[in-house]
């Protein structure tokens, strides 16, 4: 257990991550600013504080609690102390959410723990904006892996507690609260000009649906509290939340909740780099310019771009374990590894996988 | 110093699951919060609430409830001059600030209705210029997840 927690890791992958978080506190503090500005300071009005009401600050105070939040965001997001700068934004944040319990959101939390705990790891030693070289060599970025387990950890303890909070609720459970969610779906676009059609209405207001539907997403969530840990599921566990975020994203208001949620899967993703290969025809100019998109969009590291003049093909993507693909079968390759492209992902695969059989039974 | 280097990886998976342990508990705490904080309830609950307000007031020809019409009513103060109060002047929530209207109760009618109790209470304690209202009253009409509509009542005593 000690050795699981304190392997040392490449801590690539976590700048990518520090500059997605910082930028969704800085999304987070705005929204304090804007309110500030529009509505005044929520301690001259009614509010219900979590700590005692003497640790609120005075209206000037709050100005420059926010003030000091954005700077350190901003620190944080181009890499200058990167890691005092979260700590600092995200306990600022923390004390600030106390203050008052109508502000309280889950989203915000969520948000400010893993920014904490980011700062507890290695994130400044690549993608600093403000600093050159802007990533460390690979020998400087190797550190201890414990914090970013921590933040796995409270990623899946969201999830987990997210479920179970669904589970112990009857009306969760059954697809209740769905069903009278979905049902009211048809007056809230009707409302913006849009008719759905009528057999999606029917499927909507359908109480076999909801159920479904409610069973559906408890189960996605505790598969994803648990998925992301195991290798050999990841990537289905991380499709499945991809989705499941952009339904959510879809059909409620949940604030920064699935931009954060997506984007702390960069702590999920294996930590080591360019173990992958994409080589490209040097004379193609399709091929060129694939290399370039892919190199463009490879955030994570995960390809050694290497051109061949004499390759017989566009492009050979080589993943981890060696195999070679070419085609469509290379391109989910790529777009599994890609965060851009993971979408595609399994359209991907699954219309390779079934050419391939074609293929095959064709030849017998 | 080779003690301490020793002990060093042990101490920082101890302090792991002291984080964790104090997320776990805060978590439970979450189940028996009424607004759930501290908890993970990310998905709202597709409970409503409609809040009419009501003054409870302290004359000689009026007796019982005065409803309070957009919020806002006209009071005398002590010295006979008239005031006019007004709800949001101090509730600038969208939901308890919402009166005569139904409106999505986010983290369920336990959270509304525990925060609408402290919104009474603070409203009635931040009436400066109005001595005829001895209390505010609020009738909800709530529908929980689509069962039966229930009212509920709450009071805000003026001190």
């Amino acid at each position: 257990m000690t050795r699981f927690f304190n392997e040392a890791r490449d801590a690539y992958l976590l700048g990518p991550l520090r500059l997605a978080l910082s930028t969704l506190l800085l999304w987070n503090t705005s929204r304090g600013i804007v309110e500030l500005a529009r509505g005044g300071y929520f301690g001259d009005f009614f509010h219900i504080p979590i700590v005692p009401e003497a640790w609120l600050p005075s209206a000037t105070g709050y100005a420059v609690i926010l003030a000091v939040q954005i700077v350190t965001g901003v620190m944080a997001f181009l890499g200058v102390w990167p890691r005092p700068a979260l700590l600092t934004a995200s306990t600022l944040g923390l004390f600030v959410l106390t203050l008052d319990r109508l502000q309280y959101h889950n989203n915000r939390y969520a948000l400010l723990l893993l920014a904490l705990l980011l700062g507890f790891t290695p994130c400044d030693r690549s993608w600093s904006i403000a600093r050159r070289p802007h990533t460390l060599p690979r020998g400087e970025r190797v550190a201890s892996t414990l914090a970013r387990r921590l933040f796995q950890a409270q990623v899946s303890l969201i999830y987990l507690s997210s479920a179970c909070g669904k589970l112990v609720d009857a009306d969760w459970r059954s697809g209740q609260v769905l069903f009278v969610r979905f049902a009211s779906t048809g007056e809230f676009w009707a409302a913006r000009g849009v008719s759905l059609p009528s057999s999606l209405l029917q499927l909507l207001s359908s109480a076999f649906f909801a159920s479904g539907a409610a069973k559906l997403a408890i189960a996605s969530e505790l598969f994803l509290a648990v998925g992301m840990w195991l290798p050999r599921v990841r990537r289905f566990a991380l499709y499945l939340g991809v989705v499941f975020h952009f339904t959510i994203e879809i059909s409620a208001r949940v604030e920064l909740f699935s931009w954060l949620m997506v984007a702390s899967y960069l702590a999920f993703v294996v930590p080591e780099v360019r173990e992958r290969r994409f080589v490209f025809d040097a004379g193609s100019r399709l091929a060129r310019a694939l290399a370039r998109v892919l190199a463009l969009l490879d955030w994570c590291a995960r390809f050694e771009i290497v051109p061949n003049d004499r390759a017989a093909r566009t492009f050979a993507v080589t993943n981890r374990g060696g195999r070679t693909e070419y085609g469509l079968r290379g391109a989910a390759l790529v777009a599994e590894a890609v965060p851009a492209l993971f979408p595609f992902w399994l359209p991907l695969y699954v219309v390779s996988r079934t050419r391939k059989r074609e293929r095959r039974s064709l030849a017998r | 110093m080779t003690t301490t280097r020793r002990l060093w990886p042990k101490l920082r998976v101890a302090s792991c699951f002291g984080y964790l342990s104090v997320q776990l508990a805060l978590l439970l705490h979450a189940q028996i919060s009424p607004d759930f904080v501290f908890g993970f309830q990310m998905f709202n609950a597709s409970s409503e609430l409609k809040i009419a307000l009501f003054r409870k007031v302290r004359t000689s020809r009026k007796h019982g409830l005065v409803p309070v019409k957009d919020g806002t009513w006209q009071a005398k103060s002590v010295d006979g001059s008239l005031h006019t109060q007004r709800w949001n002047a101090r509730v600038h929530d969208g939901v308890l600030g919402t009166l005569d209207r139904y409106v999505h109760a986010s983290y369920g009618l336990k959270a509304q209705l525990f925060r609408l109790q402290f919104a009474l209470d603070d409203v009635a304690h931040h009436l400066p210029g109005d001595a005829e209202t001895q209390a505010l009253v609020a009738v909800v009409d709530t529908r929980n997840n689509g069962h039966q509509d229930r009212q509920v009542r709450l009071t805000g005593v003026k001190p």
